[in-house]
């Protein structure tokens, strides 16, 4: 019994490709390009939107800022012990934070001081925490950080240089896993007592106190109480610095939206010169083979192999290269549209993100429009009388 | 039996004049039968062939063949039926240049799905009826004109068809090539084809195996 399938039409459909190799093979290098920037773009969005996600998750409730002349300035912990006073406030913890930059390799660290029996206002620092030796002189580093100490010969103890110019030895205890990849890039956590020595904050003094309160609806009322009794202080809430964050990200999206629109109008392009006819030559084969007793489903069929080839095969391609390009490359300088200021910060792996949806959407704005624009010229021929056709 | 009954086929020209290819034409071909079709360039020959392989439609009249009104079949079912009783030799073959010699061949059998056996079988037998096997690989582009034109034929036999129609089939043939070729034709219709012949080419004239000519004359017969 023969099998419904026509293999002879697949065939047919990849002998035609081949015959035009140099038309199939410019039309697959055009498509899997398109295919793998718009692939690359969704990628790097992901990724990012993923970061930026784990990122705002991560923040604190509220953050009190001392202000002097407008900028900020260390503040007084007594004041942790006044917002713990207030009711509502479920915490409060001075943090001892700052950023250090490394000449050396032209990056910024983040080193964030904690205690070892105060509690931890991040879930990353807990873990941190009870590896932390906050006798000696050591400090965990995020894998990032590793990486760019390590290039600079740095692997058992770094350096930092202290405000008054003598050095400040501090040995490598460990690294570890942020929430983020943003966040496992620069920071460098160790005791307070060292941070406040790098750094020379008094011990009366902190970077920042960070407060969490019980009840999510009164933080706008906590924060507005907290900065009543403290004029000179900036306090800033989750939602404003989530407000902040989705502001640069939606900005630097406008950039990459403006990349997929060229894309996708150079597609478009492609697709319109396609389906806006075929050549003499393409629509003289059709009525030959109309006439050599081919129905028009038999012209559409090898019409269809023909077009899911070359679309099915940009797509894997482009696709496949997208994944390299973002998630083994790192997609250089496309990364660099979001993460700008690269060069003050250690550089940045994008977390894998596969998302089904991404990747079912690139599918079908490639595969089956390509597939329509390859049909329906043949269509077009193929429903026309065949002796108008070769005549 | 192929019957033409009053048919009337008007083309519209891009200038949107309308053309008259066949005036009112009614004619009756037996089954084996061989047949000339003869007059000058835009007498009409090469649309009567048209009509009786369903590549076009008449504007009024009707096609029959064995009884079936090939005229009034939808494009679908006008394909299945050239499908399988027509064999058609073009005026200027229609091969596909890039193909080669058994591919352009089979090409009327491939949207059939036969067994990879009974293709290669059929293949053979019209390599050899032909004889053109040893040029079985080869572009049709790189063939002379007269192994073109055979290459046409056994296409047009592959399927084994009960009509074959041929459009000017020796215009492009010297008179060495042109006689072999009505060779073929004769062998053809001692297999008991029906042959249609539309020709200008006078060697065609007078043959002693064929059993009608017809004349046309500006969309009419003489």
């Amino acid at each position: 019994m023969r099998s419904k399938f026509n293999l002879y039409i697949t065939e047919y459909a990849i002998n035609s490709l081949l015959r035009q190799k140099y038309k199939t093979f410019f039309i697959f290098l055009v498509l899997s390009a398109l295919i793998f920037l718009l692939s690359s773009l969704f990628f790097i969005t992901n990724s990012i939107k993923h970061e930026l996600y784990s990122t705002l998750d991560s923040l604190p409730e509220i953050t009190i800022q001392k202000i002097k002349a407008g900028r900020q300035d260390e503040i007084d912990i007594a004041v942790v012990d006044d917002i713990l006073q207030m009711s509502g406030v479920q915490s409060a913890v001075a943090r001892v934070w700052g950023y250090y930059y490394f000449e050396n390799a032209g990056v910024n660290f983040t080193l964030v001081g904690i205690e070892e029996y105060e509690e931890q206002h991040k879930e990353s620092l807990k873990g941190v925490a009870e590896l932390l030796d906050f006798d000696g002189s050591s400090m965990m580093v995020g894998e990032g950080v590793k990486r760019v100490m390590d290039e600079s010969y740095y692997k058992e103890y770094f350096n930092f240089i202290k405000p008054e110019g003598t050095l400040k030895r501090v040995h490598i205890g460990g690294t570890f896993e942020g929430d983020t990849e943003l966040e496992s890039n620069d920071v460098i956590v160790m005791s307070k007592k060292n941070i406040r020595e790098i750094f020379g904050i008094d011990e009366t003094k902190a970077t920042d106190i960070v407060a969490k309160v019980a009840n999510p609806n009164e933080i706008a009322t906590i924060a507005s109480k907290i900065k009543l009794m403290y004029p000179d202080a900036r306090v800033v809430t989750k939602d404003d610095l989530k407000i902040s964050y989705q502001n640069i990200f939606d900005y630097k999206s406008g950039v990459f939206l403006a990349l997929f629109i060229v894309s996708l109008f150079t597609f478009f392009i492609i697709i319109y010169d396609k389906a806006s006819g075929l050549s003499s030559e393409e629509k003289r084969e059709i009525g030959i083979l109309k006439a050599l007793g081919w129905r028009v489903d038999d012209v559409l069929k090898e019409k269809f192999y023909e077009g899911f080839v070359v679309s099915f095969f940009s797509y894997m391609t482009g696709t496949i290269l997208a994944l390299f390009f973002v998630y083994v490359l790192r997609a250089p300088l496309m990364q660099n549209i979001f993460v700008g200021y690269s060069q003050l910060k250690t550089s940045f792996n994008l977390p894998f993100v596969l998302d089904v949806q991404t990747m079912a959407l690139i599918f079908f704005l490639s595969v089956p429009i390509y597939i329509a624009a390859t049909i329906i010229p043949a269509w077009r021929s193929a429903t026309l009388e065949a002796d108008e056709v070769i005549r | 039996m192929i019957k033409l009954k009053d048919v009337v086929k008007e083309y519209t020209a891009n200038n949107a004049d309308t053309v008259t290819a066949l005036k009112k034409i009614s004619l009756e071909i037996k089954e084996g039968e061989f047949v000339v079709l003869r007059g000058a360039s835009g007498s009409g020959k090469s649309t009567v062939l048209s009509l009786i392989a369903a590549l076009s439609k008449p504007t009024s009249g009707e096609v029959e063949v064995d009884g079936d009104k090939i005229s009034k079949l939808a494009d679908n079912f006008a394909s299945e039926y050239r499908r399988h009783n027509i064999g058609f030799v073009f005026q200027k073959y229609n091969l596909i240049s890039t193909l080669s010699v058994k591919e352009n061949i089979i090409l009327p059998l491939v949207p059939m799905n036969l067994s990879q056996k009974e293709i290669e079988e059929r293949l053979l037998r019209v390599l050899k009826m032909f004889h053109i096997e040893h040029k079985a690989n080869q572009l049709v582009k790189n063939l002379s004109g007269g192994e073109q034109q055979r290459v046409a034929i056994a296409r047009a036999n592959i399927n084994n068809p009960k009509i074959i129609l041929a459009d000017e089939p020796t215009a492009n043939l010297d008179e060495k090539l042109s006689l072999h070729l009505i060779e073929m034709l004769k062998e053809l219709k001692a297999e008991g084809k029906t042959i249609v012949v539309a020709t200008h080419d006078p060697l065609f004239f007078g043959l002693s195996f064929a059993d009608k000519e017809i004349e046309l004359h500006h969309g009419s017969m003489l």
